[in-house]
């Protein structure tokens, strides 16, 4: 073979899917071309680094996250279980009772089945995970128009905005999406500040040097984006400070959390996140 | 009383031994299926909702860890084609983006932490079917029926996805 293969034939070779007459053809050929040997060394090389790729540990706060949210639904589900078993009790056609901190209940509920679990939601995990729902889903994007803003129409029905509908769509967008940012972080800020007596001092100066590092980071990207306000870096680099605050407002939160549970291994975790963040 | 049963039983501190065994191999797997850590962490936390929502429907024909797999790859190819569906953002038009310029020649061994990085930034189209085949182990016909594309789209996906690997990490 003196005409060099494409390069979907040496990507098949390199991975071995080829039938052994075909990879022979393309071998003999290899053996004697230095530039497609150096392409299939390559993907080789590629393909050998890709089998090695190992697992990544989800960060600690995950755990807490997940942990809220299963709560919160109980705490639903055990609402609706109460609405309907007044309900019930008011008909006369059932007898309830709940005792402090408990709910006994003879029904099989599914995952949460009343009777075992106690209502130990803290107010302080129930608050966070309020906070935490309105950021999960948030995912600003510049240049792109999510506003449901009305736009115009063409002839064949595909909308037509123009350059200046679009900046002004841009800039609509990074508005809500700060404000949307600024609020979660006020709700966990209330949180973590009405909470830090449970943090240690040296952890707790690390949060505030970490906060103020990026609370400067974040004033400085406003000044960029108001001299710059079609900028999409400048706008990302806002976006991706506010998300940086709310990350490390959130460890906090589950710091505080895995501390009220006297977690330490899960504490110790969080806290080794967050030197490794502040250095 | 076993695990599964404990969870289905409303274990909170159950479910968390499921999560501590299984949560590094789905993170992982979101991350590269979404492309970035951020949206794997909110998948992450979605998958185990999800999970701890239909413990009830898992019949034990598979293991635990199967049966979770399945949901979060399932979650996984959801989450990445309504992204596409919003975005509207198809792989030819991300094969102009600049970005993707290779960088300066290397010959050092491919770092783990490179290529992870690499990865994220595929374009929307080949990641996926990159990380089903090269690093998930599906092969061709399996990713086609997973992204709902033809075999030969797959093939060709992922040597795009490999071209474009050589040159981010140098290797053109």
């Amino acid at each position: 073979m003196n005409v060099h293969p494409n390069e979907d034939a040496l990507n098949a070779y390199a991975e071995g899917s080829l039938t052994a007459a075909d990879a022979a053809a393309i071998e003999q050929h290899v053996a004697s071309c230095v530039s497609c040997r150096q392409f299939v060394d390559e993907v080789r090389e590629i393909l050998r680094a890709t089998a090695d790729l190992g697992l990544q540990d989800p960060p600690a706060r995950a755990w807490t996250r997940i942990e809220r949210a299963i709560q919160l639904e109980q705490a639903d589900k055990a609402r609706a279980d109460g609405a309907r078993a007044d309900g019930a009790r008011a008909d006369g056609a059932r007898a309830f009772q709940a005792s402090e901190g408990e709910i006994a209940s003879g029904h099989d509920h599914g995952p949460a089945k009343a009777g075992r679990y106690r209502l130990w939601l803290p107010w302080l995990a129930a608050a966070a995970a309020l906070v935490l729902a309105t950021v999960v889903g948030l995912r600003y994007a510049p240049g792109r128009s999510q506003t449901g803003a009305p736009t115009s129409q063409a002839p064949d029905g595909s909308a037509q905005v123009s350059a200046g509908d679009a900046a002004q769509s841009v800039e609509y967008e990074l508005r809500q999406a700060e404000a949307h940012y600024e609020n979660a972080i006020k709700g966990l800020e209330q949180i973590a500040n009405a909470e830090q007596n449970a943090l240690d001092p040296r952890t707790a100066a690390t949060l505030q040097k970490n906060l103020a590092v990026i609370d400067q980071a974040i004033s400085e990207s406003r000044a960029a984006v108001r001299s710059q306000p079609a900028s999409e870096p400048a706008q990302q680099s806002l976006i991706e400070n506010f998300k940086t605050k709310i990350a490390l407002l959130q460890d906090t939160v589950a710091l505080i959390n895995e501390m009220r549970k006297g977690n330490e291994a899960g504490a110790a975790r969080i806290v080794s996140g967050l030197k490794q963040k502040g250095n | 009383m076993d695990l599964v049963a404990r969870c289905r039983a409303g274990e909170v501190e159950a479910f968390e031994t499921l999560y501590r065994e299984h949560a590094a191999r789905l993170y992982t797997l979101a991350c590269r299926m979404a492309g970035s850590r951020e949206d794997g962490e909110d998948l992450l936390q979605e998958i185990f909702l999800q999970a701890y929502r239909k413990l009830g429907s898992f019949k034990g024909d598979s293991s635990i860890g199967t049966w979770l797999y399945r949901l979060a790859l399932n979650h996984c190819l959801d989450y990445v084609r309504s992204r596409r569906a919003k975005m509207n953002k198809l792989t030819e038009t991300l094969d102009a983006d600049a970005s993707f310029e290779p960088t300066a020649r290397r010959e050092t061994p491919i770092a783990r932490m490179d290529l992870e990085r690499a990865v994220e930034r595929l374009p929307e189209g080949c990641r996926e079917a990159f990380v089903l085949h090269d690093v998930e182990g599906f092969d061709h016909k399996e990713v086609a029926d997973l992204l709902g594309i033809a075999e030969g789209t797959s093939k060709s996906q992922v040597f795009k996805a490999r071209m474009k690997l050589r040159g981010l990490l140098g290797r053109r």
